[in-house]
């Protein structure tokens, strides 16, 4: 008996990569599935719509319930006939999982308006589009789960201007949804990947290692690894299920079987007068105050990586610091956290 | 002698509230400002060539050097031209203040295409717009500002999906600069404002207020702490040389308070040696991640934060000036 059966789920861009294991294990965990990919290349041009309904008739041979859609997120309308097929194939809609996604890398400097258009139209436009004709279905039956998927690059990825904003606008996007249908029984969560994809072939690491590994690129040797896509979806698959009907709003990282909760939005520090500021006094007292605070972060680099990732201090924490849940699973928590926030 | 004396500034968004302000500040300090401001009802229709004028009078009228634009940051050309504008009416471009904005609320079930689409395109690419043509000329002449404005309704405002993916979004496009522009001495920041402008007069809240007035909002906002104005300074520190080790930052202008603000970092991290199942994670997720998980919430509220920092906690820096700070961070990542 699977966690999700009975449930109905749209995946978009599931016909490769993250998408595909996370339509795989919502399949082999009882949901029908409406495998949406439009089988373009990694920079959205071109179109191949085999790319999904191999994976629609891969699930169906293994007994399970999926259809494919070959429509573009990016389209507001294609996307409200995603939400359609769902209910007109299996008769509703539980779960959106919205991981579709292109790039076109380019500094700010040189990026064309092509360029900034088409990855923000699919990535953040995309998430509005099939989440606005979701939740009103949603809304309607008082039960539901969006999984928005964002990225470590909306932390300031140099090469990435269009992307980074994209996905940290998915970030406020999904806040949104979390805090106006709560009270209608969905849960809106984002998940912040790595997964060794095309995505990643694509980079200058790619190409490397590919040289150095006979011509295979990343993803081919992905399976098995920290960056096989399939560690991915189980979180996913979690986040599905009606025991995660209180986790709301929330940012998680997956990386190989790290989980990583994120903080939100809070105050650093604070400079308080009792009429308005004069710029001479910020100039004088801003020095002693916020600005050892504010220089430029450090990114920090990991061992084989390509480029610094952030968020990865407890990867590089003292090993001493992680505590055994329980045989093969430990927690690492940022020390003094809540003790700095005074709760205890 | 003003702070920015010799800098020269494209403001958008500057014939009215928060903008206005700005541009009066920079003026002051000595920028040669370009006030951009198309003259739009909030939702972004119509225009009017009025705004931008009046402000380029006001600065002109007290000394000061500004020249006016109308065009919209929404379109990419009309972007490069107010970059050109300032780079042929005052020699070259300095700063970039990105205010322009409007509003067409709604909840997301119910959200028109069309209002997604009118507010990321002002908001969120016409940051962008301006970014890349004001970037290309800080890389060659290694320095310059660019200052964002974002708000606290990034962090979860209900009733605006499109605002608040626009507004997060810009933090994002801020910190990829950043990033990007570190090495040719260029800083990019963003701000979260408070400030009762006609934005605040368009939510239910204010008809409260005029019922009770017969003002707006916004016309009894002046010398109070909801005066858009107090925004200026912290753009003007920004913007000046005192401000080059500060990139990369999100601030807060809430009243008559400057805040940094702390962006969300991991703080657990569930691990297993082997793969998880999705039945695995029911069971261990609940007494692990399980506690945050289900009470970290997305807030928009830091000025009634602000207000319940004890005393005691607050430092005198100046007569009448103080200091908080959170001291949140053990690992020394303080901001990401």
């Amino acid at each position: 008996m699977g966690k999700l059966e009975g449930k109905v789920a749209l995946v978009t861009g599931a016909g490769r990569g993250i998408g595909q294991a996370i339509a795989l294990l919502l399949a082999k965990e009882g949901a029908a599935v409406v495998v949406n990919d439009l089988g373009t290349g990694l920079d959205g041009s071109g179109a191949d719509t085999s790319v999904a309904q191999q994976l629609a008739d891969t699930i169906t041979a293994a007994g399970g319930q999926a259809v494919a859609n070959t429509g573009s997120v990016a389209d507001f309308d294609v996307a409200g006939q995603m939400v359609e097929q769902a209910v007109d194939s299996f008769g509703k809609i539980d779960i959106v999982v919205n991981v579709a996604g292109i790039l076109r890398d380019r500094m700010i400097f040189n990026m064309s308006e092509a360029e900034w258009d088409i990855v923000t139209a699919v990535h953040l436009g995309g998430t509005f589009n099939t989440v606005r004709h979701a939740s009103a279905r949603m809304r309607a039956q008082k039960s539901g789960r969006i999984i928005n998927f964002s990225s470590v690059s909306a932390w300031g990825s140099p090469g990435q201007p269009n992307y980074g904003a994209a996905k940290y606008g998915i970030l406020g996007f999904t806040a949104t949804l979390a805090n106006s249908l709560g009270h209608y029984g969905i849960t809106a969560n984002a998940i912040l990947p790595y997964a060794t994809t095309r995505m990643i072939d694509s980079t200058p690491r790619g190409a490397q290692f590919a040289q150095e590994h006979g011509g295979k690129l990343p993803s081919e040797l992905a399976a098995g690894t920290e960056g096989d896509p399939a560690n991915v979806a189980p979180v996913v698959g979690f986040l599905s299920t009606d025991e995660a009907a209180r986790v709301n709003g929330q940012f998680l990282g997956v990386r190989g079987t790290a989980i990583s909760l994120y903080s939100h939005w809070e105050l650093a520090a604070v400079l308080q007068a009792e009429r308005r500021w004069e710029l001479s006094e910020l100039i004088e007292i801003a020095p002693e105050t916020l600005t050892p605070l504010v220089g430029l972060p450090e990114a920090v680099q990991l061992p084989g990586m390509d480029r610094p990732a952030r968020g990865t201090a407890p990867l590089q924490a003292d090993p001493a610091s992680w505590q055994v849940v329980m045989p093969g699973v430990d927690m690492w928590e940022r020390r003094g956290y809540y003790d700095a926030k005074g709760r205890g | 002698m003003g702070i920015l004396d010799g800098k020269v500034a494209l403001v958008t968004g500057a014939g009215r509230g928060i903008g206005r302000g700005v541009a009066l500040l920079l003026a002051k300090e000595g920028a040669a400002v370009v006030v951009n401001d198309l003259g739009t009802a909030l939702d972004g229709r119509g225009v009017d060539t009025g705004p931008a004028a009046t402000v380029v009078a006001e600065i002109e009228a007290t000394g000061g050097r500004a020249v006016a634009n109308t065009d919209s940051v929404a379109n990419y050309q009309a972007a490069e031209g107010m970059i050109q504008q300032a780079v042929d009416t005052f020699g070259k471009i300095d700063i970039v203040v990105n205010i322009a904005g409007i509003l067409r609320d709604r909840m997301v079930y119910n959200m028109t295409q069309e209002e997604w689409q009118a507010v990321l395109d002002v908001h969120l690419k016409g940051t962008f717009n301006t970014s890349k043509w004001a970037s290309i000329r800080f890389r060659e002449q290694k320095s310059g500002r660019l200052i964002n404005f974002s708000s606290t309704s990034a962090f979860g405002a209900p009733g605006q999906p499109n605002y608040a993916a626009a507004k997060a979004g810009i933090i994002g496009l801020t910190l990829s600069c950043a990033a990007a522009l570190a090495r040719v001495g260029v800083t990019a920041n963003a701000i979260l404002p408070t400030g009762t402008t006609r934005m605040i007069d368009s939510i239910p809240r204010a008809r409260e207020a005029v019922a009770a007035t017969g003002k707006l909002p916004s016309e009894l906002a002046e010398g109070t702490e909801y005066d858009p104005a107090n925004v200026a300074p912290l753009v003007a520190f920004l913007a000046s040389d005192a401000a080059q080790p500060i990139s990369g930052h999100i601030f807060g202008s809430f009243g008559y308070n400057v805040a940094l603000m702390s962006q969300p970092k991991i703080i657990k991290t569930l691990r297993s040696d082997h793969p998880w199942t999705v039945d695995e994670l029911c069971q261990v997720i609940p007494h692990t991640l399980g506690p945050e998980m289900e009470t970290i919430k997305s807030e928009t509220g830091f000025s009634q934060k602000i207000n319940a920092v004890p005393a005691e906690r607050w430092v005198e820096v100046r007569p009448g000036l103080r200091y908080w700070s959170a001291q949140l961070e053990p690992y020394g990542e303080l901001t990401w």
